[in-house]
This record gives C-alpha cells, structure tokens and sequence, in this order.
C-alpha cells in the first residue's frame, strides 16, 4: 500500500508543540551540521520532510529522533529559521505517544488538563491509602520523645499507629513493588510496540538472528553512559544529564530494592556509604534541576527556548520530589518526628505519580526508547549490510 | 598610380604574442617585403601611444597602405581604422593579420609560430596593396515605426515611441488588444489586479492620435531596409502598404498544450484544467469544479512540457512564481483547501518572489519534490470511496517515498511555447530562430533586443519566456533604440556590399535565391541581377555562388583574395 501524504498530520503535530517548520525547503544545512547523523540516517531533514508530508507510517517505524540529542546547532544554521531541532523534540513527544498502546500518553500530551488531573488523583490515592494502611501515632505530637533513637534522630519506620517497624518497611515495599509492576508492564508493553514497528513491520527487513545478541551490548551501554550525548559539541548537557541520571538511579534502586537495607531506624554518621550515595543523588538531582529551571526561564538557550508543558511537569515534580525527600532528611536528624511522617506522606504524593505518569507516558520514558532506539538501528543497519553485500555479489 | 608605400605594425600584446612569437624578426622580414616603407614592433598597439606611433609615421613617411599583426579583427579593427581616418587615409586601406588567437595562443613551437606568423603578415602585405578606398554611406530615417503584437512588451513599445509625437503602427493578429496579460488575472508577487496595470495602456493606446491599430492583422510582406521598410499588411480581406524605418517585433508566446503528455490525462479526466484556464476561473471570481462544489484538496504541477527533452527543454521562467501566486489566491478564496505544490525545482527568482516563496510556505501549502529526469507524476481516477476524485502518483524525491496525493483540482502549469506564425514571420523580416523557435538577439548580453537585420528589435516572449515586468523593460529599451535613430535622423550603411557587373551576368538568378538577406533583386528588363547595397552585409555568398563571376564584394575582391593567398604561400612557392 502506497502512503498518502496528509495536509492534516501539521495539525495534529501543534498539539505535541510544533509551531513554524513549512518554511523548510531542504537545503540539508541541518543534517550536514548534525554532530550525530550518518550518512544513512539523515536527521532532521528526513523528519522534516516526513512531516511535513505528514507520511506516520514512515515516521514511527523511524528511530531517527531518538538519535538527537538537541544539541540546537541545526536550528542556529537554518537559514529559513525552520528550527529542525525543535521539530526533532516534538517528534519524540509524538513517537512517545505512538509507542504508547493504551492511548494515554497521547491523551496527556495532546490534552494538558487530563496529566494533572491524573496527577492530583494519584497524589490522593497515594494520601489515602497512605493515612489508611499507616495512620499517624497520636503520640507524634504529645510523646515526640517516643520516636526519637540513640543518635538523637526520628526513627522513621515507627511513626504510624500500632505498626510496628518491619511491618511499616514491608508495607511500603508492597506498594514500591506494585508501583514497579505497573510501570514497568506499561513501559516494556511499549517498547515492544515500538520494537513491532520500528523493526517486525518492515518486511524487507533482514538480519541475521545472532544480531540481537551481538547488538546487545550497545543497549546497555548507551543506557549507563548516553555515550552518543557526549558527542554533541557543548558537553556541559551530558555531564548534567549523567549527574541527575546517576543520582536518580541510585535513589531509585536504593528506595526499590534496597528499602530495608536503605530505610532504617538508626542514624548512620555522615561519611556512610548510604549518607554519601544519598547526598551525592540529592546534589546530582538538584544541579539539574537548577539548570533547568534558568535555561526554560531565559530561554538563552536554543534547547530550553520552547517548552511544552509535559517538560514543565517533569521538572516541577522532580523538584518537589526533591525538596520534600531533603527535608524528610532534615527533619529525622533534627529529630521532628510529626514533620518527618508528614512530609514523607508528601513526598510520596509527588514521588508516586511521578514515576507513574512520567515514566511509561511521558518525557521521562526516554530513558528507554533512546537506547532501545541505539539498540534497534544497530539491528537495521546490520539488516542493511547483508543486503548490500548480496547486491555487490555478482550473479554468475 | 601612386606609389604603394606600406607600413607593418606587429603587436606584442603584452607577452601574450611575444611569448611564442619571435616578433622582432616578424617586424624585420615584413620590411623586406616589396612596397614596405616601415615595419616596426611596438608592445600594445591598441594603446594610445601605440596609434599615435602609426598616425604619425602615416604623416611623416607619407604611408598609403597600413598593416597591423594583432589580434583578432574582431576586437580591433574598428580601433585602428578609425586611427588611419585620424590620419586623413580611408580606413578601408587597412588590413589585419591575427597573430593572437591563430598563432601565439594556439601554437607552442616558437620557431614554427614565428614562420606562421610572418606568413600571415606576408599574405596582408600583399593584399593590402590592391585594397581599395571606400565611402562609407547614410540613409535618411523614416520616423514611423512598425510595431507587431500588441500583448503589453509591443503596447508598451508603441505608447513609448508615440508619446514622443512619433508615428506607430501596431500590428495585432487577434481582435483585441492586451495579449497573453490579458488573460492574467494577478500578477506575482504582490497579487496586483493585472487590469489595473494593462487598461489604462490599452486605452492609451487605442485612442492615441499617432498610433494607428491594425487588429485581426498580420505582417505579410517586408521590403526595404533600416531607415525604410515597406511592409504589407493584411487584415481580413484588404491589405495596406505601410512605410516605416524600424519594427519593434513583439508577437509573444503561446501556452503549452498538454494533451501529449498522457500521464497528466488533461481532457480525459475531468477537473484538471492548465494554468491558463485557472486564470480565467480567477478572473471571474471563483474557485469551483465542473460539479460547482469547491475544492478541498488543489494540486498545482508544475514543468508541464517545460524542461522536458521532449517537449520543451528550457525553463518557462513564470510558471514557479505563478503557481506561489495560485496558491496564495487558493488560500485567499478557499482558506481550508489543502494546496500542494508539486514541482521538479522551485526557480522562484525576479525580485519579491523568493520572499512569495517564503510567505506561501508559511500558510501551510505543502511541497512535493519530483524528478523530472525520472518518472513523472500520474494522474489516475480514485476508487469510488474515496473523499476526492482524482489521485496522483509520484515518487517524493526529497523523502524518497513513493506516494499518493489525493486532488479535486488539479492545475498543470503549462510552459510557454512559441508562436506558431515564428517561422513565417523569421522569413518575412529576414531575423533567426533558436532551436526552440524563439527569436535570436544580435547578442545574448550586449544586445538584448537588437537582431541581426538592423532596424528590427525583439522584445518580449518571442525572445524567450519571460515576466510582464522585463518584456516592459525589453519593450522600453527597443523603444530608446528606435528613438536613438530617428532622432539622429540617418543611418550609416555597410559599404562591404556586393556588386553586380552587370556585362557578364548572365541572368540566372542563383544569388538572389542564396541571399540570407533579401538584398539582390532581379532587373527583368535588363535580364540582370541588381544589388541592394543597403540590404547587402556583404557575407559574399552570392560571390561564391555566381557561376560566371559576374556579382563580387567590394574589400573581397578576388585579386585581393587572390593576393593574400599568394603572400601566406610564399615561403612554400619560393621552395
């Protein structure tokens, strides 16, 4: 079946935050600028084109704009002032939505009142179940004494009434572990439908089985390093994205599957392997989030010029997330044991629906689609070599 | 007869001859030769000093004969001409010997160059001496002027000579006036009512007291020459004799017609119509298939029989722009149609229209690139279900997709094509077409709109495609040439014409059947041939064509030919 092209598809891209790009006359300044582009995969301009002809069946089977990293250097040499580069970003919230099979992240995406209404929601659940499964000690505020350790601290896990601590711990683990399950079902459910359509609905397609194996490393070590983001000119964008990528990890892994080593009574002295993992994520997180926040304000830079909401949302939850996860920290060494349950509660109404929306159907899944998108063109170009080589081989 | 004394001026041009010319000793054999008074070499002979060097040896050693070994005489012989009437010889006592561009420049061995070179300058020596002095000659200008087609280059070149108190006649072969701009609704890039620019002319035009309107007329007869043409023009069943000293030729372009190109399957599918036919459903306000329901999707092709080898292989010049202007006029009429462009290159030039490019760009028209080289695009019915009647196929050549674009209008820009009455008319006015049928300039960069046949200009598309702002500029320039001459009042005439002795002629006529120009007419009563000397160019074809000798051109005569020969194979005779 041949494609149509499709005067409406510019419509549908100016809910994912496109504004100017018909201007473009594919000059190809763009793509010879591109510190990342090869001579098979020409982003942007091939992106452009697509969209502009608004061919989606080409351009979700392509994993082009996962291969950018908005460096901006494209946007600055356009000489029509098309900015490819942005375009690049709205077609990631636009594949984002593509791969997302139960149609929510477009709904998010495309209708901004819907994200922060599931927000709110999830935020309640998480207060009520919260205030349900571990309610408050009335002795919090009459015998804050009661909760204080040896080292002068809030001992964190015997702040609910009539629970005892290993209790409270495997209580909140439970919910960590549905959390996990759900996120994780939705997102790898995604990347299999993009792996469908980048790789399994061309037919022409053909590579070598072992390929998946030989290739797999690169899925890994993108994911750790983001090496391709090093190879952007201005490398301050990749150190920050490794702090607050690091940072997130470690807090994450340590809150996932290390909770009971992690979330103790005891106050550890502050050289601890588990003070400085926490201290390092916390600065990790925070110098990204300082970042960010000047460059979407100033709009100096080219990549942080035009925000859409979703990039707000990201950071204004990573922040509270943050903020509230410090003072958790303050209040237990202060030794404040009402201020510490209720922040934690806080904390997890905004940890919560964060990784919940964020991760499977927002910005933040891209920490699967880019390697996976690294991992899926190393299986096409090696699809791509067989084919040549059969075709320089002559028929005798 | 006096006595022959001749002078011999070699050039170094710089070291562009003396590189690989030895031109000393070309300077000193050329002063042996017999007659030859003062053979000298000097480094620029074109320079002032270089001409002052001979004038003066012309006035003081008393030379008749002057020669020069230069460069081409093409790029020269003008200069020294003039510098022997400077001093008091007829300039025709002069000859040439080009030892730049036959010698130095295409020869390394400066041994055998030298010898080339004294060769030359030999066979000139020779000739000259039986070169003789010749008048030049002037016609009286008629002030009238011949003006032919009257689209906006031939009614702007009419309205400029008129306006002077000048007598025009205009020569319009349909039965209105205005031409192909006539038919254009607005004009690129501001999207200007084309009538607000042409009617006024028109009206400027058809009611001016001295230009006279022929229309349903056609120029069918020319005789004469610059200064004085006798033209007959027929129009319906009278014909009238008119008198002219100039013709402006203006007679413009025709629409390409794109019946043979197949896969564009105008006439056999319905609403797909040429870009002629758009502007006349522009002009009369609306946008509307045969159904009488607007568009919502309007494809515009463009390159429809231009720069296609097989049809018209050069660029038409404003089909890009005009088909920017038809999507601008889409979006004006029908704001939620879909326009999409589907070209072989976007030449979008002439001042504004880059930036028209852009503006359209920008109201969401979509862009599709095909490759003409390639296959082109095919128009095909869609299946009943679809939401329009006609798909077109093609290959997107900037995304490397094949793809469908779905059309209820679909616009061919067609390119633009000569008139069919070109060649007759080449013939009757005695100027030359291109391989594309269109007029040829006297030069392509230095004289735009002069040709050939002096006294007859070009302007407009019948030189070449062209936009209604430079056919008014070409219209203009034509109309300060003309002007140029009858202000002046007389017009220099070649004096290299052929001549007719008429004892020997015997009657035959083969020269005025081989004359390019017209210019020999047969005498019945004298049973002889008869040269007119203003028409001649003096190309001596008729010459080399006469079997008894009896026609020849003045400066070519055969014992100046004959003379020259010699000289060159001197070196050869005397071995």
């Amino acid at each position: 079946m041949i494609s149509r092209v499709d005067p409406e598809f510019k419509q549908e891209l100016h809910k994912y935050g496109l504004r100017e790009w018909n201007e473009c006359f594919h000059c190809g300044n763009c793509t010879a600028i591109c510190p990342l582009t090869k001579d098979d995969n020409l982003f942007p301009r091939r992106g452009i084109r697509l969209a502009q002809m608004g061919l989606k069946k080409q351009l979700v089977s392509s994993v082009d704009p996962w291969l950018c990293y908005y460096c901006g250097e494209c946007t600055e040499t356009c000489p029509r002032n098309a900015n490819p580069g942005e375009l690049m970003m709205v077609l990631r919230r636009y594949l984002t939505s593509c791969y997302d099979w139960t149609g929510i992240s477009r709904l998010f995406y495309t209708r901004k009142i819907w994200e922060l209404a599931a927000i709110i929601l999830i935020a309640l659940g998480v207060i009520i179940s919260f205030l349900v499964f571990l309610p408050p000690s009335p002795d919090l505020f009459s015998k804050p004494q009661a909760f204080i350790n040896e080292q002068g601290g809030v001992m964190i896990n015997s702040l609910a009434n009539g629970i005892s601590a290993s209790r409270f711990v495997q209580l909140i683990e439970y919910g960590d572990l549905l959390m996990a399950i759900l996120v994780a079902g939705f997102l790898i459910s995604n990347i299999f439908h993009m792996f469908y359509r980048v790789i399994l609905s061309d037919r022409n397609l053909k590579f070598p089985f072992y390929s998946y194996f030989t290739e797999f490393w690169s899925l890994i070590y993108n994911f750790v390093t983001q090496a391709r983001f090093s190879k952007c000119d201005n490398r301050t964008y990749w150190i920050g994205h490794l702090l607050v990528m690091t940072g997130y990890t470690i807090m994450f892994t340590l809150i996932v599957a290390f909770l009971k080593e992690f979330q103790i009574e005891e106050i550890k002295p502050w050289y601890h392997w588990q003070r400085l993992l926490g201290y390092y994520s916390t600065f990790g997180i925070l110098f990204f989030l300082i970042y960010t926040f000047i460059g979407r304000i100033r709009k100096t830079d080219l990549k942080m010029q035009f925000s859409h909401p979703s990039d707000w949302m990201f950071i204004v939850l990573l922040f509270f997330t943050a903020v509230t996860g410090i003072l958790i920290h303050i209040f237990r060494v202060s030794g404040l044991p009402a201020a510490t349950y209720f922040t934690y509660l806080i904390h997890l109404a905004f940890l919560v629906p964060m990784i919940v929306i964020e991760v499977p159907f927002s910005k933040w899944s891209h920490l699967a689609y880019r390697p996976f998108a690294v991992y899926f063109d190393r299986l096409r170009r090696a699809g791509q070599n067989r084919q040549s080589i059969v075709e320089l081989t002559p028929a005798i | 007869m006096e006595e022959i004394r001749i002078g011999v001026y070699i050039c170094w041009c710089g070291t562009n001859i003396a590189k690989n010319v030895d031109v000393e000793r070309v300077a000193a054999e050329a002063g042996k030769l017999q007659g030859v008074v003062v053979a000298r070499d000097y480094k620029y002979m074109c320079s002032d000093p270089g001409q002052d060097l001979m004038v003066k040896d012309i006035q003081e050693m008393n030379l008749n004969r002057i020669v020069v070994a230069a460069c081409s005489p093409r790029i020269h012989e003008i200069t020294f001409r003039k510098a022997l009437e400077k001093a008091g010889l007829n300039p025709y006592l002069f000859q040439m010997a080009n030892i730049r561009e036959q010698v130095s420049w295409v020869h390394d061995d400066r041994e055998k160059a030298t010898q080339k070179a004294i060769d030359l300058v030999t066979g000139a020596v020779k000739r000259v001496r039986w070169q003789e002095a010749l008048n030049k000659r002037s016609v009286k200008v008629n002030p009238a002027t011949l003006v032919i087609g009257g689209g906006i280059a031939g009614l702007t070149a009419a309205r400029e000579i008129a306006r002077t108190g000048r007598i025009v006649f205009l020569v319009e072969k349909e039965k209105s006036l205005g031409g192909m701009m006539k038919k254009i609704n607005r004009t690129f890039p501001n999207l200007d009512e084309a009538s607000k620019y042409l009617n006024p002319i028109i009206e400027e035009v058809s009611s001016h007291p001295h230009i006279q309107v022929y229309l349903n007329s056609q120029l069918v007869k020319l005789s004469g020459y610059v200064g004085n043409f006798i033209g007959t023009v027929n129009h319906k069943e009278t014909q009238s004799e008119l008198e002219f000293g100039n013709i402006i030729v203006a007679t413009g372009l025709k629409p390409f017609k794109p019946t043979p190109l197949s896969n564009y399957a105008y006439k056999r599918l319905p609403n797909i119509i040429t870009s002629v036919e758009f502007e006349e459903m522009l002009s009369k306000g609306y946008i509307r298939l045969d159904s009488r329901q607007e568009p919502k999707h309007v494809a515009i092709i463009h390159c429809v029989g231009s720069r296609n080898p097989d049809f018209l292989p050069y660029c038409s010049r404003t089909c890009c722009q005009t088909a920017l202007k038809f999507a601008n006029q889409i979006k004006d009429l029908l704001p939620k149609a879909h326009v999409y462009q589907i070209y072989a290159d976007m030449r979008s030039m002439s001042k504004g229209c880059e930036e028209m490019y852009s503006k359209t760009a920008k109201r969401g028209v979509m862009f599709l690139m095909y490759d003409q080289k390639g296959k082109l695009p095919y128009i095909r019915e869609a299946g009943k279900n679809e939401k329009t009647r006609l798909v077109i196929e093609m290959k997107e050549l900037l995304s490397g997709e094949q793809v469908e674009v779905t059309a209820d209008l679909v616009i061919l820009m067609v390119g633009m094509e000569a008139q069919e009455t070109s060649k007759q008319l080449s013939q009757v006015l005695g100027i030359s077409r291109c391989s594309n049928n269109f007029y040829i300039e006297k030069h392509p960069k230095l004289d735009p709109v002069a040709t050939t046949t002096d006294g007859v200009f070009i302007v407009g598309s019948c030189q070449a495609p062209k936009e209604i702002s430079d056919s008014a500029s070409q219209a203009k320039a034509a109309a300060a040439r003309v002007l140029a001459m009858i202000n002046k009042d007389w017009v220099e005439v070649e004096v290299i014409t052929s001549s007719v002795r008429e004892e020997i002629c015997c009657g035959c006529q083969i020269c005025v059947h081989v004359c390019p120009y017209g210019a020999i007419e047969f005498l019945k009563e004298k049973k002889v041939s008869c040269v007119n000397e203003v028409i001649c160019k003096g190309c001596g074809t008729c010459a080399s064509a006469c079997p008894t000798g009896a026609i020849g051109s003045r400066h070519f005569t055969e014992k100046q030919i004959l003379a020259q020969i010699e000289g060159v194979m001197l070196q050869l005779l005397e071995v």
